[in-house]
């Protein structure tokens, strides 16, 4: 637990002597924003997907809907997305919690069909439901000017900080889960589902449990994204590929359920896709996503026995 | 009434085309165990094999299936030969995240070589339809009715009677059983596959004649497969038929009563439904 706590403070301290030291409004201080958002969204996948070893495909869901919920609330009441935001997790908790209830008892490919075709109802939904989300042409955030109380600046500088406390949020939170009662609890079910029923664990409440609280973590990434972004539309942030299926890599390319996966797979994919939309910009659309399927690939073929294995020799290291 | 009725044929001829596409996805989970998420790219695939044979070889996309076919069977069977095979007895988070990339990969890169653009292929019975009574038959769903049906009788025939079909039959039931008895499942599991997406494929080649192929296509069409396949139980062939006309069926009827844009919306929480309460299928027998 110490030694986690260490690595957050350190990768926190990181980013905001980074945010401190660089061009507020400069490119690299952009980057480190994308790293600490992908880092997060990572961490919130590895709740589930690492520790219950219950495979997601499905988390933009929660992802949009926090970003739709805040969105929506400072558009229509003007309400600030610092509150938006716990309304979003708030949401995106119960409907985590009520997905989970059937689905949380389908195991391996069962479960990430259901939750891919959660995440696709949802993309669906956003997109005919124009009432309420403006269909999919989207919505912008309107711009009020630098605002701390609106989550709102010009430059991706001031967002490091709010940013950092998301992904110190996050991973303290993988942590606590990670050491605590509820992820030894989520482990012994991962290893034998009859085995810790034996015991007197109950599975499916330790597995919702874990669920909600990816989900609400996940929502809060999502409105953070959209005041990032200061756009959003069904497409971008209810996506199978660039946030589902993304924040699964993320957390595999630097190790499944351990807390420093999502942070090496963070660096490392952000980075991939920055060199790659600076070289190749126009020219190829596809290319980025074309390595990371072919990653992707290469990952498995290179660890086939188990992805998790990674994280086994991991975690044998003295803590 | 007269619009019911007229939802259900519908919906009988388009499903037949899902039952076909489908039957793939079910062949390979029946066979080799593996859901494989990239399915649906099988059948982007195809419909771009039959958009240049339509184009470059003048050929009407019913017939240019057969060119889908072999495309898909091809590909298809190199992948597993030298990527799934690999993860047969891995576990499975490695299968879903193998098939997943090949999802991605084959979907980018038909963006790169095919750009973004939706193509579309005119034959001269495009817009006719039959008029029964009240009722109208369109041509083209006509048409690709009765081609997803000769292809069902064909993979019928061929897992019945050749020693091939039998052997991809053994070894789904007992894989070391049928070893024993000389079948070699590498290469079975090979075929298996190459037929399963080689099928898809060819449905995507008949859907062509009434739709447009991009690269999303695939991604439009994934859940839909597996709907089509949950509900007949996975690893049905014939499952998968029925199950492809039943969605076919709550597709069209379900814009009766709902605006468009959300008529995929009942097919999913159809699908989840129907895994959470009855995933050995609402059919039952599947075979794994």
């Amino acid at each position: 637990m110490t030694r986690s706590l260490i690595i957050i403070a350190v990768v926190a301290a990181l980013a905001l002597v980074a945010g401190a030291m660089l061009d507020p409004r400069g490119y690299v201080v952009r980057v480190v924003c994308l790293m600490l958002l992908a880092a997060s969204l990572g961490q919130c996948w590895n709740i589930v997907g690492g520790l219950a070893n219950q495979i997601s495909l499905g988390h933009a869901a929660f992802f949009g809907i926090g970003a739709y919920t805040s969105t929506i609330l400072q558009l229509r009441y003007g309400i600030s997305p610092w509150f938006g935001m716990l309304a979003g997790a708030a949401i995106a908790g119960v409907v985590g919690l009520l997905i989970s209830i059937p689905t949380m008892r389908l195991k391996g490919s069962y479960f990430a069909l259901a939750t891919l075709a959660f995440g696709e109802a949802c993309r669906i939904f956003a997109t005919a439901a124009t009432g309420l989300t403006g269909g999919p042409q989207g919505v912008s955030v309107p711009f009020l000017g630098n605002s701390w109380t609106m989550m709102q600046f010009r430059g991706a500088g001031p967002y490091v900080p709010i940013l950092v406390g998301l992904f110190v949020l996050v991973s303290v939170v993988f942590a606590i889960l990670s050491h605590g009662r509820l992820g030894y609890l989520l482990r012994a079910t991962r290893e034998s589902e009859d085995a810790a029923e034996a015991a007197g664990v109950n599975t499916l409440g330790v597995k919702l449990t874990g669920s909600a609280i990816s989900a609400a973590l996940t929502a809060i990434v999502g409105t953070m994204f959209a005041q990032f972004n200061f756009f959003i539309d069904p497409d971008i942030v209810f996506n199978p590929t660039s946030i589902s299926i993304r924040a699964a890599l993320i957390a595999i390319v630097g190790g499944v359920g351990v807390l420093t996966g999502p942070i090496f797979g963070a660096v490392v994919i952000v980075t991939m896709e920055e060199v790659l939309s600076a070289y190749l910009s126009n020219q190829a659309a596809g290319i980025a996503p074309l390595i990371f399927g072919m990653m992707l690939i290469a990952i498995v073929l290179w660890k086939p026995a188990g992805l998790s294995a990674i994280s086994f020799s991991m975690r044998r290291m003295p803590s | 009434m007269i619009a019911f009725i007229q939802a259900l044929i519908d919906g009988v001829l388009v499903g037949g085309v899902y039952g076909v596409i489908a039957v793939g996805l079910s062949l390979v989970f029946g066979v080799l165990g593996i859901v494989n998420f990239a399915q649906a790219e099988f059948m982007m695939m195809g419909m771009y094999a039959a958009w240049f044979a339509w184009r470059y070889l003048g050929l009407d996309p019913l017939i240019g299936a057969v060119f889908s076919f072999l495309v898909g069977f091809g590909i298809g069977a190199l992948a597993q030969r030298f990527l799934i095979q690999r993860v047969m007895n891995a576990p499975h988070v490695s299968q879903i995240f193998l098939t997943v990339g090949i999802l991605i990969v084959m979907e980018n890169a038909a963006l790169l070589l095919f750009g973004a653009d939706f193509r579309t292929v005119q034959t001269p019975y495009q817009t006719q339809s039959l008029q029964l009574g009240p009722f109208f038959v369109s041509v083209p769903y006509l048409a690709a009715f009765g081609m997803a049906l000769v292809v069902s009788v064909a993979l019928w025939l061929v897992m019945a009677r050749t020693w091939i079909g039998r052997a991809i039959r053994a070894t789904a039931q007992n894989a070391m059983a049928a070893g024993i008895f000389g079948v070699d499942a590498k290469r079975v599991y090979m075929v298996a596959f190459g037929l399963g997406t080689g099928l898809t494929a060819f449905g995507g080649g008949i859907i062509l004649s009434y739709s447009s192929v991009s690269p999303t296509s695939g991604a439009q069409y994934v859940v839909l497969m597996f709907t089509v396949v949950v509900l007949g139980g996975l690893g049905s062939v014939m499952g998968a038929i029925i199950g492809g006309v039943a969605v076919g069926i709550i597709q069209s009827l379900s814009t009766l009563v709902m605006p468009i844009q959300v008529q995929n919306l009942a097919l999913f929480v159809i699908f989840i439904a129907l895994l959470t309460f009855r995933p050995q299928g609402l059919l039952g027998g599947a075979s794994r």
